[in-house]
């Protein structure tokens, strides 16, 4: 008990802590602004970040769950590409439509990652770790190149799609562009902290699981559908990101133990922590011309991951 | 209540052209422990898990505590039937701590746990634990998830693999508590000590149930070597 509001204590401090820093830096100058104009200027971009790293941790937890792997993670199985993927056919198709109402961006990005996430079940079946990584590796790279395939016969989008893929949309954040992917965000992630005790459950195999109640395929559908909604609402707000998703429950399952009750919202507040951090890190080293968050992350994530999984092994 | 735990009646499993059970009929009262013996892919742990409603497409007659195990939602059918699995499997790494947290009724479970002397490991992650603790530990999650054994159906595949000498008796003498105080419990075992103390055995072979009765007039002698081939 002590340890989960040491965990949960220490965590939200340190957020607020690395908000105000978030708040402090940027193009602008250092500082807060006249009168904290530079402030609002900020905001949205730290919101969307904060919301689509909730998401990504909770989504990689729940996929964990799901498929009982620690190796799933929406960045390393194709969803995040489907998302993007999915955006990308929209704008291919029709560049003007995409903007003429808020949701038809998010929805594109659903379809695409729910598409992948149902082709990954299908496909990759149950449990098998070298199943799920290649099927995962697959639809990446074949959503990947998709996504370039359109990006480089679109002349309107190719930018903003190449952008997408580096994982480079936060700096376009504006409160009138974020809000309804935040609320998806939100709404995903909480949805998903409702199937903890599912995910528990499953913890012991799908028998046992189904032997204690819990009614292992519709928990499977919901938690493929609400992470597809986590993971495509995320891709709205950032682009591709990878390890959020990889690296939180990682750090949240080590810190507090693998009940999901516990450690999937922590998962949540370490990935909007880690995806903001890595964010804040990138404009404050340089200012001018930012580095992605996705970038920052995949630098300082991999070597970190890395460490994990040797520590983990011993 | 009837007194009937478990009815079933011409019971078959075809898993893709693998008849692993074969018209199986058999009906346990509460208050009994009954052991399923049978050479390795006699149809033991299909059985158990066609009785604890795991495999939709049983056919034949089946009732687990007046339910049709293959059609009652699970959250009903796990308030009068716990199920044991084999393997003693977790993808996470629980502390045994833990264990209370992911029962459905935790001071049970915290019982249940000391009474298969875990208590004293409780600190300790499964990866730190003996392939017969982690086991046990498993066990005490599935009895504890019956509550009250009263009225009660617990299924067991292979509780005692594994278990040195002193938790096969803990185990063993658990079973007959429960039986006794009022729970039908059904056990897959090799364990010819743990079958002769059963009230009952049902000697399953090739699919097909072959012999039912008390241990002492079932496993006669042509029996066991129409079973497992030794005399």
């Amino acid at each position: 008990m002590n340890r989960t509001l040491l965990a949960f204590g220490s965590g939200l401090l340190g957020l607020v802590l690395l908000i105000f820093v978030a708040l402090s830096v940027g193009s602008a100058g250092t500082g807060w602004g006249d009168g904290g104009g530079l402030v609002l200027l900020r905001t949205p971009r730290i919101l969307a970040a904060l919301a689509a790293g909730l998401a990504l941790g909770i989504g990689g937890a729940a996929q964990q769950g799901v498929f009982r792997n620690p190796l799933a993670d929406p960045g390393l199985t194709g969803v995040f590409g489907g998302a993007l993927l999915g955006i990308a056919i929209l704008l291919g198709a029709t560049p003007t439509l995409a903007w003429q109402r808020p949701w038809i961006i998010p929805l594109a990005a659903f379809l695409g990652a729910l598409l992948t996430s149902v082709l990954l079940v299908l496909i990759s079946g149950r449990g098998n770790t070298a199943r799920l990584l290649i099927t995962g590796l697959g639809l990446n790279a074949f959503t990947a190149a998709g996504t370039l395939v359109i990006a480089s016969r679109s002349n309107e989008s190719r930018e903003l799609l190449t952008n997408g893929a580096y994982g480079d949309w936060l700096g376009m954040a504006t409160l009138e562009l974020i809000w309804l992917p935040c609320l998806l965000c939100a709404v995903a992630s909480i949805l998903l902290l409702t199937l903890s005790r599912s995910f528990d459950l499953l913890s012991f195999g799908e028998d046992s699981a189904q032997a204690n109640g819990c009614n292992v395929n519709r928990s499977r559908r919901w938690a493929v559908l609400l992470t597809a909604l986590a993971a495509a609402a995320a891709t709205c707000l950032v682009g591709q990101v990878a390890f959020i998703g990889l690296l939180a429950p990682h750090l949240a399952r080590g810190i507090i133990g693998p009940r999901h009750r516990l450690m999937m919202p922590l998962s949540g507040l370490l990935g909007g922590g880690l995806l903001l951090c890595a964010d804040t890190i990138g404009r404050a080293a340089w200012p001018q011309n930012p580095l992605s968050a996705a970038a920052v992350m995949a630098l300082l994530g991999a070597p970190l991951f890395i460490w994990i999984a040797r520590r983990s092994h011993e | 209540m009837s007194e009937i735990a478990v009815q079933a009646l011409g019971v078959s499993v075809d898993f893709g052209g693998h008849l692993a059970l074969d018209g199986a009929s058999l009906t346990l009262p509460f208050g009994n422990v009954t052991a399923l013996a049978g050479a390795n892919g006699a149809g033991k742990t299909t059985l158990l898990r066609a009785l604890a409603g795991l495999i939709p497409q049983a056919t034949g007659e089946m009732t687990t505590a007046e339910y049709d195990p293959r059609t009652t939602p699970p959250a009903i059918l796990a308030s009068v039937r716990a199920y044991g699995a084999q393997a003693a499997y977790s993808a996470w790494d629980f502390a045994l701590s833990d264990f209370p947290f992911l029962s459905s009724d935790p001071v049970l479970c915290d019982a249940w746990l000391e009474r298969l002397e875990l208590a004293d490991l409780r600190h300790r992650r499964l990866s730190q634990l003996s392939v017969g603790q982690k086991k046990s530990a498993h066990l005490a999650l599935t009895i504890a998830s019956l509550g009250e054994p009263f009225g009660k159906i617990i299924l067991l595949d292979e509780p005692t693999v594994g278990l040195d000498i002193a938790r096969q008796e803990l185990v063993q003498q658990a079973c007959l508590d429960l039986a006794f105080a009022g729970a039908a419990c059904v056990v897959a075992t090799h364990d010819m000590n743990f079958i002769r103390r059963c009230h009952q055995v049902a000697v399953l072979s090739e699919g097909r149930l072959i012999a039912y009765g008390t241990p002492a007039t079932t496993l006669t002698p042509a029996i066991i070597y129409e079973t497992w081939g030794v005399s």
